[in-house]
């Protein structure tokens, strides 16, 4: 365990661009620059906000306020539906620029980024790297578009390097390093770091500590065995002194999709519909990333807070909530296989007007089963049927050929901007 | 909630083609109603997939509006699909 701060040159540069979103928005439709424009996913009063303009932010609009709410702060908001092509080519374009600097780029979702310049030529390593940003923003602005800003933050370590791009927005470049790491931690509240929300903050303030210069200073073993409880502990003591604990790939463990019902009345027939193009989109993602699952998960949600007896274990804690899963004896990967378990489980949800739907595929494992074949002609019909399907679609664009079941719901039910990983983009 | 027309409308351009980091721009086209549009500035060009086939999308503004032109590089075609924020 290493007691000193990281004192080698920050050459990690965190790089995310600003309301990523409504920004591209603004920089497509110059008549939206300078005003306040909130993206949705859908056009609907009671949806929520998936992100806002500064220009909203100013106003007091946040990311998952309701747009209701939003247009009541701000009445000439501008409400736009996601549009995700714009934002995969922006994430592509941003991708290239990052990859000009090093052969070590990792995208952390699909407005963010880490450039690794420890692994970059000399020629690149030894410049400047407060010039290197500067460079870099230029570059998104010439060529992407000229309303397109980043913030930029460097430091030794992941962690610190997206602490210090955060610092000033928008449009911030900032670097930490072992030198000024003390003053910057002490400009900060414990929710301001990555990581640290309401419940660690509660954690943290049972054993006295309330600042982050108090965290950065308390002791390893307190930390692991006391706070945390866990291997966190450490990781915790060691990224705050900016060594890198972050650089870590993690295998994908489960695949689904949500959908939030767009009317209180639908009935569970079409409920079932929609379940069903879930099915089908969750089956197009396991097979994109070439995985097999054996289980299936769904979950709904249901209006209200009294959903029923919480005794049966499938109820969560705030009693509207409610998932079941079915773990088969071999792998599969089909859309029909999927749609077999999903139907079957669906049999059990309770009555109610639902919310929220979701499915997804857990016990994923790796290659798209020749084993499968072993199991005889009917199996061998499906891979070959669930191939050619596939081709089809890839060919011809997403959903050219689907269930009849699921005639019409893609109207409702669309593809979004996948969060967080980058896997689907 | 925003003024967002969309449209799908077979309209002309003319376009320049050139070297460098855009090197198709449309310049200028002409509505079925007989109006012929300037484009001022280009505010975000890029392509989408239709199957295999690649659509260029130009989001466009003449300074009193926005457009969206697409082009169609299989069919040949222009197409403008959205007209918005009319001043």
């Amino acid at each position: 365990m290493r007691e000193d701060y990281n004192p080698t040159r920050p050459l990690v540069m965190h790089i995310d661009l600003n309301s990523c979103f409504a920004t591209v928005e603004q920089q497509a439709r110059p008549m939206l620059r300078g005003r306040p424009v909130a993206i949705l996913n859908r056009r609907t009063e009671h949806t929520a906000i998936v992100t806002c303009s500064y220009e909203a932010k100013a106003v007091g609009i946040k990311t998952g306020m309701s747009f209701k709410e939003a247009k009541r702060l701000c009445p000439k908001l501008v409400a736009l539906e996601s549009d995700p092509a714009k934002y995969r080519h922006v994430y592509r374009k941003l991708m290239v620029i990052m990859n000009d600097y090093s052969p070590s780029v990792t995208m952390k979702s699909i407005d963010e980024g880490v450039i690794d310049f420890s692994q970059s030529p000399a020629a690149i390593q030894d410049r400047d790297m407060v010039e290197v940003a500067k460079e870099i923003k230029r570059r998104l602005k010439t060529e992407i578009g000229c309303a397109m800003r980043c913030n930029i933050g460097i430091a030794p370590n992941r962690f610190l390097a997206k602490t210090a791009a955060g610092l000033n927005k928008p449009d911030g470049l900032n670097v930490i390093s072992c030198e000024n790491l003390r003053e910057i931690m002490g400009k900060l509240t414990l929710q301001d770091l990555t990581g640290i929300a309401s419940r660690n903050e509660q954690r943290l303030n049972q054993v006295g500590i309330y600042t982050p210069l108090q965290f950065l200073d308390a002791d390893a073993v307190a930390l692991s065995k006391i706070v945390f409880k866990s291997i966190c502990g450490d990781q915790w003591h060691q990224r705050l002194r900016g060594w890198e604990v972050d650089d870590v790939h993690y295998d994908l463990k489960t695949c689904g999709r949500q959908y939030v019902i767009e009317s209180r009345d639908l009935n569970r027939v079409e409920v079932a519909r929609r379940m069903h193009h879930l099915a089908e989109a969750v089956g197009v993602k396991l097979r994109s990333q070439n995985k097999c699952a054996r289980g299936v998960g769904i979950y709904v949600r249901l209006h209200g807070e009294d959903g029923g007896s919480a005794s049966n274990g499938r109820w969560g804690h705030k009693g509207n909530y409610w998932h079941e899963k079915f773990l088969a004896p071999l792998p599969f990967y089909s859309n029909g296989a999927i749609w077999a378990i999903t139907s079957r489980l669906l049999a059990h949800v309770p009555p109610g007007d639902i919310r929220e739907i979701g499915v997804h595929c857990y016990h994923l494992t790796n290659g798209m089963s020749d084993q499968l074949a072993l199991f005889g002609d009917a199996l061998i019909r499906e891979q070959q049927m669930t191939s050619a399907v596939d081709e089809i679609n890839r060919r011809y664009g997403d959903r050219t050929v689907h269930s009849a079941d699921t005639l019409g719901t893609g109207f409702y039910v669309k593809q979004k901007i996948p969060f967080g990983s980058t896997r689907y983009l | 909630m925003n003024d967002e027309i969309f449209l799908n409308e077979r309209v002309e351009v003319i376009a320049v083609f050139n070297d460098g980091v855009s090197s198709c721009r449309p310049v200028r086209f002409k509505r079925k109603n007989g109006r012929e549009i300037e484009v001022t500035e280009i505010g975000l060009y890029h392509p989408t997939a239709a199957g295999r086939r690649t659509v260029h999308v130009f989001d466009v503004t003449d300074g009193g509006a926005d457009y969206r032109l697409e082009f169609d590089s299989e069919r040949l075609t222009w197409l403008l699909t959205l007209e918005a924020d009319r001043v």
